[in-house]
C-alpha cells in the first residue's frame, strides 16, 4: 500500500509537470499571452493604487477614470482567459485520458488508510469504486486529487505562471467577479 | 521562465531589487521588518505555510492524530501561527493587505491539501500494520 501512495503522489508530480509544459508551449511562450498578461498586472497594480488614493473621493471624473480603467482591464482579463481556454481545452482531453487510464489500474483498490472519516458529501471521492462500508479506505482519485490541489497550484508559482495576486483580486477574468465597485 | 526571485523583482514597480532567498529569510526572521512590497511578504507567508503544513502533516502521521481532531488542530494552529507572525511578530498594518482574514487566508487550501497529503502518507505508511489488525479484530 505504501508503494501505492508514493506511486500516487509521483504520478501527481509527473502530471503537474506535464500540464505546466502542456500550456507552456501552447500559452505561456506566445509573445501574445506574455503581452497581455504584463498589461494586466501592471494595470491591477494601477488600478489598486488609485483606487487606494481616491477610495472615497467623490469627484465624478475621477470615478469616471476609475470606471473606464476597470472597463480596460476587464477587456484585457477577457482577452487573457480566451488565449488560456485553448490549453484548458488540450489539457483537459489530455488529463481526462490519462485520468481513465490510472482509474482502471487503480481500479478497487484500497490506495492509503485515511486517519479521519470523510464528510458524507466527500466520500463519493474517498470511497469511489471500493467495496465494503469502511469509509477510511481512500481510493486513487481522492489521493489524486489531493496532491495535484498542493503539487500544480505550488509548481506553477515556483514557475511564475500563476497569476499575479493584483490581477485576481481586480477580478480575475471571464469567470470571476466583475469589478464593479464604483458603479 | 519566470523564478520566483523575478516574480518580486517585478512586482517590485520597476525598483530593481534583488533579494536572494538569503535574504528574504533573514528579513522574515527580523521583527518588525519594513515590507515594502506587499507581495513579498505575502510571498513568504505562502512558503512558510506550505512548509509549515508538510511539517505538520509528518507530526500528525507520525503520533499518529487520528480524526476530526487532527483537522481542526491543523486549521486552528496554521491560522492562528500566521496571524500571530503577521501582527505580533512583524507588527504588519493588516489593513494595507485588505484585513486580517486576508492575511490568514493567503496559501491556506493549498497548504491544507499538502498537510493532508503528507498526514496520509505517513499514517497509512507507518501505522498499516496496526490499523489493520484493529480493523480485523
Amino acid at each position: 500500500m505504501w508503494s501505492d501512495t508514493i506511486l500516487i503522489v509521483f504520478i501527481s508530480i509527473c502530471t503537474a509537470f506535464l500540464g505546466e509544459a502542456l500550456t507552456w508551449v501552447l500559452v505561456y511562450r506566445t509573445e501574445k499571452y506574455q503581452r497581455l498578461k504584463a498589461e494586466v498586472d501592471k494595470q491591477s497594480k494601477k488600478l489598486e493604487r488609485r483606487k487606494e488614493t481616491h477610495g472615497d473621493s467623490l469627484d465624478k471624473s475621477v470615478k469616471k477614470k476609475i470606471e473606464r480603467y476597470e472597463e480596460k482591464l476587464k477587456n484585457n482579463n477577457r482577452d487573457l482567459s480566451l488565449v488560456k481556454m485553448k490549453s484548458m481545452f488540450a489539457t483537459g482531453f489530455a488529463f481526462t485520458a490519462l485520468l481513465s487510464m490510472f482509474n482502471s489500474i487503480f481500479d478497487g483498490r484500497v490506495v492509503a488508510q485515511l486517519p479521519f472519516t470523510p464528510i458524507s458529501w466527500i466520500q463519493g471521492l474517498s470511497h469511489r469504486n471500493l467495496s465494503g462500508d469502511d469509509y477510511t479506505d481512500c481510493s486513487f482519485i481522492f489521493l489524486y486529487i489531493l496532491c495535484t490541489m498542493s503539487i500544480r497550484q505550488n509548481i506553477q508559482k515556483l514557475l511564475g505562471f500563476a497569476p499575479s495576486r493584483a490581477a485576481s483580486k481586480q477580478g480575475g477574468g471571464l469567470f470571476g467577479p466583475a469589478p464593479g465597485q464604483f458603479k | 521562465m519566470t523564478t520566483k526571485t523575478s516574480t518580486i523583482e517585478r512586482n517590485a514597480n520597476g525598483a530593481v531589487k534583488s533579494s536572494s532567498l538569503r535574504e528574504i529569510c533573514a528579513r522574515a526572521l527580523t521583527k518588525s521588518e519594513k515590507w515594502d512590497d506587499k507581495d513579498e511578504f505575502l510571498d513568504v507567508i505562502y512558503w512558510s505555510r506550505q512548509v509549515f503544513g508538510i511539517i505538520l502533516g509528518i507530526i500528525w502521521g507520525i503520533v499518529p492524530l487520528k480524526g476530526f481532531l487532527g483537522l481542526v488542530l491543523f486549521a486552528g494552529i496554521s491560522c492562528g501561527v500566521v496571524y500571530l507572525y503577521a501582527i505580533n511578530f512583524q507588527n504588519v498594518d493588516e489593513d494595507a493587505y485588505g484585513g486580517a482574514w486576508e492575511l490568514v487566508k493567503e496559501g491556506f487550501m493549498t497548504s491544507f491539501a499538502g498537510f493532508l497529503v503528507t498526514w496520509i502518507i505517513f499514517y497509512t505508511g507507518l501505522h498499516y500494520d496496526t490499523i489493520m489488525a484493529a480493523k480485523a479484530s
